[in-house]
C-alpha cells in the first residue's frame, strides 16, 4: 500500500476534508485547464492545415471525412456513444457517484477536434467539460476518495474546462453548480472556485490573457433596454428553433439505415455543401463573433437572417447526423447573429433613433441564446460578461437572458442538456425526491421479520402462529418446493376467527390471496410506490425465483426516506 | 469511545448495507483503520445533531434483555407455593387469610396488598368460573419484585365468589407479577390451564404439592 495513495489519510487532511477537497481541486482544475488549450490549439492547428485546401470545389467532402472519422473513432476505437457528453456527466454524477470511464478523458476531445478542425458547425466546450469531468472522476478514483468528494471534483473538472477555454472563471463556476452539479452547498463552492482560478491561470500562461471578443465602448439608455426585450424573445425562438432543428435531424438520422460513420459523413457534407456558398457557418465560428460584436460585420438584414438559420441548419446536421461537439460556440454565433439581424430591423424601422452599436445587440444576442438553450440564466450571464469584458452592458444582458431563458422555459420545460435525461427519468438532482428514491434500494427496506406458513397448515395451527407473531401479513409457501404461493392477511382471517368449528375444517391455502402483486429486489423503488399508489397497497412480497424474501412496506419506507433526505440535505 | 459499522448501524436503526451506502457516498464521517471503519463517536455525534437524526447507543439492549425474559407458569407456581386449608366464608376473610401465609411479605405488605385485591374484586369478580379464582392487584406491585409469582389456596370451604357461572370457588390462583406485560402472560397460561376440564377435575380432588407441580409442569411443557 503506497501511503502517497491515500492523501485521506495524511495528518494536514485528516482533520478536515475541505483542505484536501482544495488541494486535489487545485490539480484538477490545473489538468482539465490543460486539456482545453491541447484542444484549442489543435483545433487551430487543423483550421490551418486544411484551409490550403478550402478554396477547391471538392472543399465540402473535408466536413464529411471529419465526421466519419470521429463517428468511426467513437464508435469503434473507445466504443462510446455519439454526442457532447454533457448529459452523460450529469447522469454520472447523480446516479453513480460522479464515475466516469478514463477513455472519456481524451475520446471527446479527438472527436470533437476531427468534427471541428475539418469545418463541422459544433462547439468545442462540452466535449472539454466532459474530458475535464473526466479527470476530475479518474483523479478521484486514483485517490480512492469517496463519491461526495468525487462529484465535487468531477465539477471541479468541468469548471476548469470551461474557465480555461473562455479565459471566464466566474462563468465555470456558475455552469458547474447551475448546470452540471444542480447544487450549491458550502462544500463544494470552495474546490470548485479553485479548480477554476487553477484553470484560468493555466490558460492564460500558455495563450496569455486576452479577453476573447473585446469591443468596444457602448452606451446604452433606457431605450435600448427596452430594445432588448425584442433580443429576448428572437433569441428565445431561434434557441427553440435549434432545439427542434436538433432533435428532428436527429430522429431523421435515425432512420437512415447504414452505419453510424456513413450517417456523420451525410451529414458532414451536406453541412460542406452549405459552407461552400455561406463559409460564415463551418467551424466553431469564433472569428465571426468577433467581427460582429466590433461592428465590422457589413452584410445587410437579409444575409444577417439567412446565415442565423443556416447556421442553426448547419448546427443541426453536424450533431444530429453523427458529429461531435457541443452546442455553445455554435450558440454564441447564433446569438450574435440574431442580435445584429435584430439591430439592422430596428434601425431600418427608425432610422431616426440613436440605437447603440449593433456590436450591443449581437452581445445581447449571445446571452440570449446560451440562456435559451442551458436555461441557464446566471451561465449566461456570467459568460458573457466575462468573454466580452463588457460589464458596462449587464442591465439589458440580465433582462435579455431572464425573459429568455422563461420563454424557453415555458415552450420547453427542459433544456437541451437534460431534455434526454428527463424523458429517460434519468435527471436526479440533489435533494429531490427521485434522487432520494434511487439512493435507496429494496434490499435495504427489506423487512425480514415476517413468518412464513405452509399452504396445507389448518386455521387452528395457524391461529397458534398468529398468537406469538407480530406482523398482520404472512406469506404462504408451498410445502414441498417452498415457492411462494400467495399472502394471507390477518383480515382474511376474521370471518373464520371466532368460529372455533372451521378452525379444522379450514386450510391456510384456501383463505389466502393467491394473487398477490410482488416485486424484484432490483426493481426501481418510484415504480413499486406507484404501483403500490395505483392499487392502494400498504405493503408489498419481494419475490425473487419464486421464493418469499421479505416484506416492502410504506412505514418502513417512510422511515428510511426521511433518514435518507436528512442525511442528503442539509449541511 | 470507537464504534464499529455494526453498531453505528444499531445505534441508527438502519441496516448495515445502509451504512455501508453512507461511507461509499461519503454522507458519514468515518475514519480507517487497516481495513476496517472505524467511527469516533464525538464526531458521529457532532454529525447526527448537524443533521437532525437520533443515535441511540446501546445501552438500552441489556434492559430489554432482562424485560423479555420468558415466564414461565411452572416457575411462578413454584415460587408462590401451595396452601391448603384456608378458612373463610366471604371474598375478603379468604383472601386475608389467604395472605397470611404467604411468606415473602411482611405485615404492611399484606396489608396494602389485600386493599388492592379487594379493589379488584369490587370492580368484577375475578371468579372465572368452574370454581376457580384469579385474585390479582389491578396495578402490578412496586418494583421490587423480580419475578412474577402465583399462590395457589385451596379454600377449606368453597365460597360464593360472584363467579360468572354463579358456582362457588374452591382455589385461588393468587397473581403477583412485576409488570403488565408478565402479569398478562401468566393469566392466559393459567387460562389456558384452566379451560382443560380434566384439570379443574384434578384440582377438585385437593392434590398435594407434588403432584400438582408435577401435573402443571407436563401441561406446560406439554403444549
Amino acid at each position: 500500500m503506497k501511503p502517497w495513495r491515500y492523501p485521506a489519510r495524511w495528518a494536514l487532511f485528516k482533520m478536515d476534508d475541505r483542505l484536501l477537497m482544495m488541494f486535489i481541486g487545485a490539480i484538477v482544475g490545473t489538468c482539465s485547464g490543460f486539456a482545453a488549450v491541447v484542444l484549442n490549439h489543435s483545433l487551430l492547428f487543423l483550421l490551418e492545415w486544411l484551409s490550403q485546401w478550402r478554396q477547391h470545389w471538392w472543399a465540402f467532402i473535408l466536413p464529411a471525412i471529419g465526421a466519419a472519422l470521429s463517428s468511426l473513432f467513437l464508435e469503434k476505437v473507445v466504443k462510446e456513444g455519439a454526442g457532447h457528453g454533457v448529459p452523460e456527466v450529469i447522469y454520472s454524477v447523480s446516479r453513480y457517484g460522479g464515475l466516469i470511464r478514463l477513455r472519456s478523458t481524451f475520446s471527446r476531445l479527438v472527436s470533437s477536434c476531427l468534427t471541428i478542425g475539418s469545418g463541422g458547425s459544433a462547439g468545442p466546450e462540452a466535449p472539454v467539460v466532459m474530458s475535464g469531468s473526466a479527470i476530475g472522476s479518474n483523479i478521484a478514483r486514483f485517490f480512492s476518495l469517496n463519491d461526495r468528494q468525487r462529484v465535487t471534483l468531477v465539477g471541479c473538472g468541468a469548471a476548469g474546462a470551461i474557465s480555461s477555454i473562455f479565459n471566464a472563471p466566474i462563468a465555470g463556476i456558475v455552469f458547474t453548480i447551475e448546470v452540471i452539479l444542480g447544487e450549491w452547498t458550502a462544500l463544494n463552492i470552495i474546490p470548485i472556485a479553485i479548480a477554476a482560478v487553477a484553470g484560468t491561470e493555466i490558460s492564460r500562461a500558455l495563450q496569455g490573457n486576452q479577453i476573447v471578443f473585446s469591443h468596444k465602448v457602448f452606451d446604452i439608455d433606457m431605450g435600448d433596454i427596452l430594445a432588448s426585450i425584442g433580443v429576448a424573445v428572437f433569441t428565445a425562438a431561434a434557441s427553440i428553433l435549434l432545439t427542434h432543428g436538433l432533435r428532428s435531424m436527429h430522429k431523421i438520422s435515425g432512420k437512415v439505415r447504414a452505419p453510424l460513420w456513413i450517417r456523420a459523413a451525410i451529414g458532414g457534407s451536406m453541412v460542406g455543401i452549405i459552407g461552400l456558398f455561406l463559409p460564415v457557418v463551418l467551424g466553431e465560428g469564433y472569428h465571426s463573433v468577433h467581427t460582429m460584436i466590433e461592428g465590422n460585420f457589413s452584410s445587410g438584414l437579409a444575409f444577417v437572417a439567412i446565415a442565423c438559420l443556416t447556421k442553426i441548419l448547419a448546427t443541426s446536421l453536424t450533431l444530429g447526423w453523427g458529429g461531435s461537439g457541443g452546442i455553445f460556440a455554435p450558440c454564441l454565433v447564433i446569438g450574435s447573429l440574431v442580435g445584429l439581424a435584430y439591430h439592422r430591423a430596428l434601425s431600418m424601422l427608425w432610422p431616426s433613433v440613436d440605437w447603440v452599436n449593433e456590436g450591443c445587440f449581437a452581445l445581447l444576442g449571445m446571452a440570449g441564446l446560451i440562456s435559451g438553450m442551458l436555461q441557464a440564466p446566471l451561465t449566461g450571464i456570467f459568460l458573457i460578461v466575462e468573454i466580452t469584458g463588457g460589464y458596462a452592458v449587464i442591465l439589458p444582458l440580465i433582462m435579455v437572458s431572464a425573459i429568455s431563458a422563461t420563454l424557453c422555459h415555458y415552450i420547453e420545460p427542459s433544456s437541451f442538456y437534460l431534455k434526454e435525461l428527463v424523458d429517460r427519468g434519468h435527471l436526479l438532482r440533489p435533494g429531490t425526491d427521485a434522487r432520494v428514491l434511487s439512493d435507496l434500494n429494496i434490499k435495504e427496506l427489506l423487512e425480514t421479520d415476517c413468518v412464513c406458513v405452509s399452504q396445507n397448515m389448518s386455521l387452528r395451527d395457524f391461529v397458534k402462529i398468529v398468537e406469538t407473531s407480530r406482523r398482520n401479513y404472512y406469506p404462504v409457501e408451498n410445502d414441498e418446493t417452498g415457492e411462494f404461493v400467495g399472502m394471507l392477511h390477518l383480515d382474511d382471517i376474521r370471518p373464520y376467527l371466532f368460529n372455533r368449528m372451521l378452525y379444522d375444517a379450514v386450510l391456510v391455502g384456501q383463505i389466502m390471496n393467491p394473487h398477490v402483486e410482488t416485486v424484484l429486489p432490483d426493481e426501481d423503488l418510484s415504480k413499486i410506490l406507484r404501483k403500490m399508489d395505483s392499487q392502494r397497497l400498504f405493503s408489498m412480497p419481494v419475490v425473487v425465483n419464486n421464493r418469499f424474501v421479505g416484506m416492502i412496506s410504506k412505514a418502513t419506507l417512510l422511515d428510511k426516506y426521511r433518514k435518507e433526505l436528512m442525511v442528503q440535505t442539509s449541511f | 469511545m470507537k464504534l464499529t459499522i455494526d453498531e453505528v448501524a444499531q445505534c441508527l436503526d438502519v441496516p448495515l448495507s445502509t451504512v455501508e451506502r453512507w461511507i461509499r457516498q461519503g454522507r458519514i464521517p468515518v475514519g480507517k483503520s487497516g481495513g476496517e471503519c472505524i467511527f469516533q463517536k464525538p464526531i458521529l455525534e457532532v454529525w447526527a445533531k448537524k443533521h437532525n437524526i437520533s443515535l441511540t447507543l446501546s445501552d438500552k439492549k441489556v434492559k430489554k434483555h432482562s424485560q423479555d425474559k420468558p415466564v414461565n407458569l411452572f416457575n411462578a407456581m413454584a415460587l408462590g407455593g401451595v396452601y391448603y386449608d384456608i378458612e373463610g366464608d366471604s371474598v375478603s376473610e379468604v383472601l386475608e387469610s389467604a395472605l397470611k401465609n404467604i411468606a415473602f411479605l411482611d405485615q404492611d405488605e399484606k396489608e396494602t396488598l389485600w386493599v388492592k385485591l379487594l379493589e379488584r374484586e369490587e370492580m368484577a369478580s375475578t371468579g372465572i368460573g368452574r370454581g376457580i379464582a384469579i385474585p390479582h392487584p389491578r396495578t402490578p406491585l412496586d418494583e421490587s419484585m423480580e419475578e412474577p409469582v402465583i399462590v395457589t389456596c385451596f379454600l377449606k370451604n368453597p365460597v360464593d365468589y360472584r363467579a360468572v357461572d354463579g358456582f362457588p370457588v374452591f382455589v385461588l390462583f393468587i397473581l403477583l407479577s412485576p409488570s403488565v406485560k408478565t402479569h398478562l402472560h401468566l393469566l392466559s397460561r393459567l387460562a389456558f390451564c384452566v379451560r382443560d376440564a380434566s384439570f379443574v377435575d384434578f384440582l377438585k380432588g385437593i392434590p398435594d404439592r407434588e403432584r400438582l407441580m408435577e401435573k402443571v409442569e407436563n401441561l406446560e411443557y406439554a403444549s
